[in-house]
């Protein structure tokens, strides 16, 4: 008697096609022997033969779609006392293969035909097809996921049906009610800020889901399914900057130059010059963005942006530079002003003011704007290189790692010099990739030898 | 000569998947299985196959058109057919209007009314009455439905096979079957008269007057929505209605058959008791929930298979008009889905005065007696001893009539069970029919049919609206009343929820003392991260009454403290949703609970 072969639980996936197929009718195939082959979006897969036996007929062919518990193949069991049990036993209620409904509740038994065969002769299917007993469910519970703080937009029903009436999706508003409720005003500014939102960068008007970007749209998963999890709302600042970091990633095709500065002297004259300032906190950073006017002025094209339109350059005669700050509760950069015209400690001073100012969450967005050129600088945490994401519309952006002490060779022999990697990342439409090569060994010369800053 | 539509197929769970190539055009001759049009989805294209050989008349996508399964993507005659009857204006509309439509609802909404179906071709004969909305079935849902699609301007035909409105709820289930409980609660008040000091007589039960009072409350409501129906100018045709083709219905009318043709219809058919099969129906003693609201007289002893809210309320009924009533339930708790602990006090209750109640129990033989129907039932422990009864109630459920509306020649899929899938609009797999109520699924509750019959009106009328409501409550008005809404302890527990359980017994309630019912409880169920109310169940007079409370509170997303904090009249059972509340948060003072935190 053959018995079943069906496609086992496979996730969540319907209609995976089938690719492969891995045996012929007449093989024989031992247990968990691969039957056939699926791909789904994310992996191929095999339907193992659920126990050894005679491949009697395969009921897929390539190009098939199937899904859980879809009849692959027909097996007859090599074992001698197989007690003949008829396949259908465990599935009365198997709906003809291939064409499974849909039918809500009607599920197709779940397990492949071993575990059918094994379930089947002690243990009834629930729905029994006895004489009395219950046919129609008699209650069906109710499905408390949309009651669970974190799994459904906390909304009244009334604002519930105000956004549908917009289409707006209440998971994608953030409430500023008491404990984060959506209020019908949520709905109304969440829908004036999307129709203000240009439409090129669709990304963030779509919630970011990539459809209108003509991607693939983001996968939703489930995933409480996996596990126990917890919402946050993303902070304001988060929402923001990822908006933007979004449409500077798309829009921007991105280099990054990546260099290494020795910046051995530059650390012993910075320390000794700290000890004679102990009320200024005089960083690195600060002789870093001395050193990038430096290469500003030199290679004044990443002093630049794109005109709109992408047809003109304009050059800047200023030279703000923009310092990425983290806070507490994101990322923000406030620009400091005019600073080729300002020393070493004036730098320091305003630096120390300006990253109080964002910690406490007093920048104003006069403080944040007007940048020519920005540095995110990760030294004091480690790393060796990274690629930060330019801020338009400047067209160039250093990040700086963590400086370690490395031997270097100087001609005769290895010297422990101190040594700062620089990550250059440029927008390639402005800059060719021979100038940021250029730029960022400047900046390495400038900061190998700091009295080049006063030629 | 056949034309047939051709419909996407099922595409698994894809909606609205655009179209982005058209394989034929209207004119070409083409094979069966060979593809018309192909569909990108994300994971895949896939091509929609003409599933016979023939000519295609017309293609009703356009590239960039976005469809789901059901719909329609093209007219194809079948080539049996002499190929030469081609009309040639056939081809040039399809060309001329290029449909841009970008969802498949408002496709079809502005098609013409589409002439043929998938199996049935349109009779082409004139209709005798023509609408916007056609509503089949006027229950609770199917009413609801049509006077408010006729608000919102729309011409409706209500069709009701029966001369009265109202359905299954007003006619032979809520409402008198309420109105019978109400008698049983004063029959039964007045036994415990005697507590208080006052003593009545045993009651003289004139089974006519109490026909009667019921019927009075039934027609007292019907004839109310009879006149509100001709206030609407809502046309009522009366007979079974069966679809002919996705915008006809026939009626079958004393009158003869009548066509009705709509641009939208609402399936509001409902549902009916399930009669278990191996019992001798058509025996007059063995009785489904219908017949024994009709009282035809009053049993001695009753047998109620099904212990559910159906035939616990009637066992409730019958008990006080002096049956020996005996329930069997094959689960193992009475009103299964309800938390243990709710159905307990009533249990207790029922066990005192029943002659039995029997779970896990099935009955497995009926046998017809002289003296009555002798019932054969197997418990946990083996057979029963075989008992007569004068007569059997059966209240197993209710089955959805999905399956006998000829749902097929509209194209509405209905599953083996005859229920009818649908969306958050009500709208079933054909974009233009909206099914409501029962037939869609469980709970089969006229309150969540009316909600549902007012969505359905509404998005047919082009109000974009969706069904919003997160919690359906239900009630067993049963003496005590059991009623429960949202997430229940069970479930709860179940699911792994981490939640707190605020429970206020009605004995230490002044009111509930008073009236002599303190068997009772309110318990509120909160999420302990944020202790906002997720369920609630009450058990005790008026319970049905006072989870409207809850449930409003669950869908305000309210917190124990807010509903602790609404001040509550005194002394009333309400107030013992105010008093969960505070058990939760630990400032009841009307109860001594020793610290819990």
């Amino acid at each position: 008697m053959a018995k079943e072969a069906r496609v086992p639980d496979i996730g969540n996936y319907q209609g995976v096609p089938v690719i492969e197929l891995l045996v012929a009718v007449g093989d024989t195939v031992k247990a968990d022997q691969g039957l056939v082959t699926l791909e789904s979006d994310k992996a191929t897969m095999e339907v193992p033969a659920p126990f050894a036996g005679v491949v009697r007929e395969l009921k897929v062919k390539v190009g098939d779609t199937v899904s859980e518990g879809d009849l692959v193949a027909l097996i007859e069991e090599a074992a001698p006392a197989s007690d003949a049990l008829p396949a259908e036993v465990g599935a009365p209620a198997t709906p003809p293969p291939a064409s499974a409904p849909s039918a809500p509740g009607v599920t197709p038994p779940a397990g492949t035909a071993r575990a059918a065969q094994a379930a089947a002769p002690e243990v009834a299917p629930p729905p029994a097809p006895a004489a009395h007993a219950q046919p129609v469910a008699a209650h069906v519970p109710t499905d408390p996921t949309p009651l669970i703080p974190g799994n459904a937009p906390y909304a009244t029903p009334a604002v519930r049906a105000f956004a549908r009436e917009l289409g707006v999706d209440l998971a994608k508003v953030v409430g500023s009610g008491r404990n984060g409720r959506i209020l019908e005003d949520d709905v109304k500014a969440y829908v004036k800020r999307t129709l203000a939102t240009p439409a090129a960068p669709a990304a963030a008007a779509d919630g970011g889901s990539g459809v209108a970007l003509g991607l693939l749209p983001w996968p939703e998963v489930d995933f409480a399914k996996f596990g126990p999890i917890e919402r946050q709302p993303l902070s304001k600042i988060k929402r923001l900057s990822g908006a933007n970091l979004a449409r500077n990633w798309v829009m921007i095709p991105h280099v990054t130059q990546f260099e290494r500065a020795d910046i051995t002297e530059m650390e012993s004259f910075r320390k000794a010059e700290a000890q004679r300032n102990p009320d200024l906190k005089l960083t690195p950073l600060v002789f870093l963005i001395k050193a990038v006017v430096a290469a500003l002025r030199r290679y004044p094209q990443f002093n630049a942006s794109l005109a709109p339109g992408g047809e003109e350059l304009v050059l800047k005669r200023y030279f703000h530079v923009g310092i990425a700050v983290d806070t507490p509760d994101g990322l923000v950069v406030p620009v400091i002003r005019d600073c080729d015209r300002k020393g070493l400690l004036e730098l320091a001073r305003e630096l120390g003011e300006v990253s109080r100012k964002a910690r406490a969450k007093k920048l104003t967005p006069a403080d944040m704007s007007g940048g020519c050129f920005s540095i995110s600088s990760l030294g004091g945490i480690g790393g060796t290189a990274f690629t930060p994401i330019v801020n338009a519309p400047e067209v160039a952006i250093l990040g700086v790692s963590k400086a370690a002490t490395e031997p270097v060779w100087n001609g005769t022999e290895f010297r422990p010099r101190l040594m700062l990697p620089l990550s250059l990342s440029y927008d390639h439409r402005v800059i060719d990739g021979a100038d940021a090569a250029r730029f960022a060994a400047y900046l390495a010369e400038v900061l190998g030898d700091v009295r080049r800053l006063l030629l | 000569m056949a034309t047939i539509e051709v419909r996407v197929p099922d595409i698994g769970n894809y909606q609205n998947v655009p179209v982005i190539e058209l394989l034929v055009a209207p004119g070409d001759t083409v094979r069966a299985d060979q593809g018309l049009v192909t569909l990108e989805s994300d994971k895949a294209t896939m091509e929609v196959p003409c599933p016979v050989a023939g000519r295609v008349v017309e293609l009703l996508v356009a590239l960039g058109d976005t469809v789901s399964e059901g719909t329609v993507v093209a007219r194809v005659e079948a080539v049996d057919a002499a190929d030469a009857t081609t009309p040639k204006a056939v081809a040039a509309p399809a060309q001329a209007a290029p449909r841009s439509t970008p969802a498949a609802s408002a496709t079809v909404e502005s098609a013409p009314p589409t002439p043929a179906s998938v199996a049935v071709p349109a009779s082409g004969r004139a209709p005798d009455f023509e609408c916007d909305v056609a509503v089949l079935g006027s229950g609770p849902g199917g009413y609801t439905a049509a006077f408010r699609a006729a608000d919102l301007e729309q011409r409706v035909v209500l069709i009701e096979r029966y001369p009265t409105l109202g359905g299954v709820c007003l006619n032979v289930g809520c409402i008198p079957s309420k109105a019978l409980l109400h008698t049983a609660r004063v029959i039964d008040e007045a036994a415990h008269g005697a507590a208080m000091g006052l003593r009545y007589g045993a009651p003289e039960i004139d089974l006519p007057a109490l026909r009667a009072y019921k019927d009075k409350v039934v027609g007292q409501l019907t004839q109310g929505l009879a006149g509100m129906a001709k206030q609407r100018k809502v046309t009522r045709v009366t007979g079974t209605g069966r679809f002919v083709s996705p915008h006809e219905i026939e009626v079958e009318t004393a009158d003869g058959n009548k066509r009705v043709r709509f641009r939208h219809a609402i399936i509001a058919a409902g549902s009916q008791p399930v009669k278990l099969p191996g019992l001798p129906w058509g025996d007059p003693r063995l009785m489904d929930s219908t017949d024994a609201l009709m009282l035809a007289e009053i049993p001695k002893r009753l047998l109620v298979i099904g212990g559910g809210i159906i035939g616990l309320e009637m066992a409730c009924v019958y008990d006080a008009l002096g049956s020996r009533v005996i329930v069997v339930e094959l689960q193992d708790q009475l009103m299964p889905g309800a938390d243990p602990d709710l159905v307990r006090p009533l249990e207790q209750r029922l066990r005192k005065r029943y002659g039995a109640i029997h779970l896990k129990t099935k009955v497995t033989r009926l046998e017809q007696g002289a003296d009555g129907l002798v019932a054969h039932c197997e418990g946990p422990e083996g057979p029963l001893p075989p008992e007569t009864f004068d007569r059997v109630l059966c209240a197993v459920g209710r089955a959805p009539n999905g399956g006998r509306i000829g749902a097929e020649a509209a194209g509405v899929a209905v599953d083996a069970r005859g229920f009818i899938a649908v969306d958050r609009q009500l709208r079933t797999n054909v974009p233009h029919i909206f099914a409501i109520g029962d037939l869609v699924g469980q709970p089969m509750l006229a309150h969540k049919a009316s909600h549902e019959g007012k969505v359905a009106a509404e998005v047919a009328a082009g109000l974009k609206r969706e069904f919003v409501a997160r919690v359906i409550p239900s009630v067993a008005y049963t003496d005590p009343e059991v009623a429960w809404v949202g997430l229940t302890e069970a479930e709860a527990r179940a699911r792994g929820l981490h939640v707190g359980v605020g429970r206020f017994p009605h004995a230490a309630s002044g009111r509930a003392i008073g009236i002599g019912r303190t068997e009772g409880f309110t318990k509120l169920i909160f999420d302990e991260a944020t202790h906002r109310v997720l369920g609630a169940g009450i058990v005790g007079p008026n319970a049905g009454d006072l989870i409207a409370e809850a449930a409003l509170a669950i869908e305000m997303g309210a917190v124990a403290a807010d509903i602790g904090l609404t001040i509550h009249p005194h002394p009333t059972l309400s107030e013992s949703v105010g008093m969960a509340a505070e058990v939760y948060e630990g400032t009841i003072t009307d109860l001594y609970l020793p610290k819990r935190r």
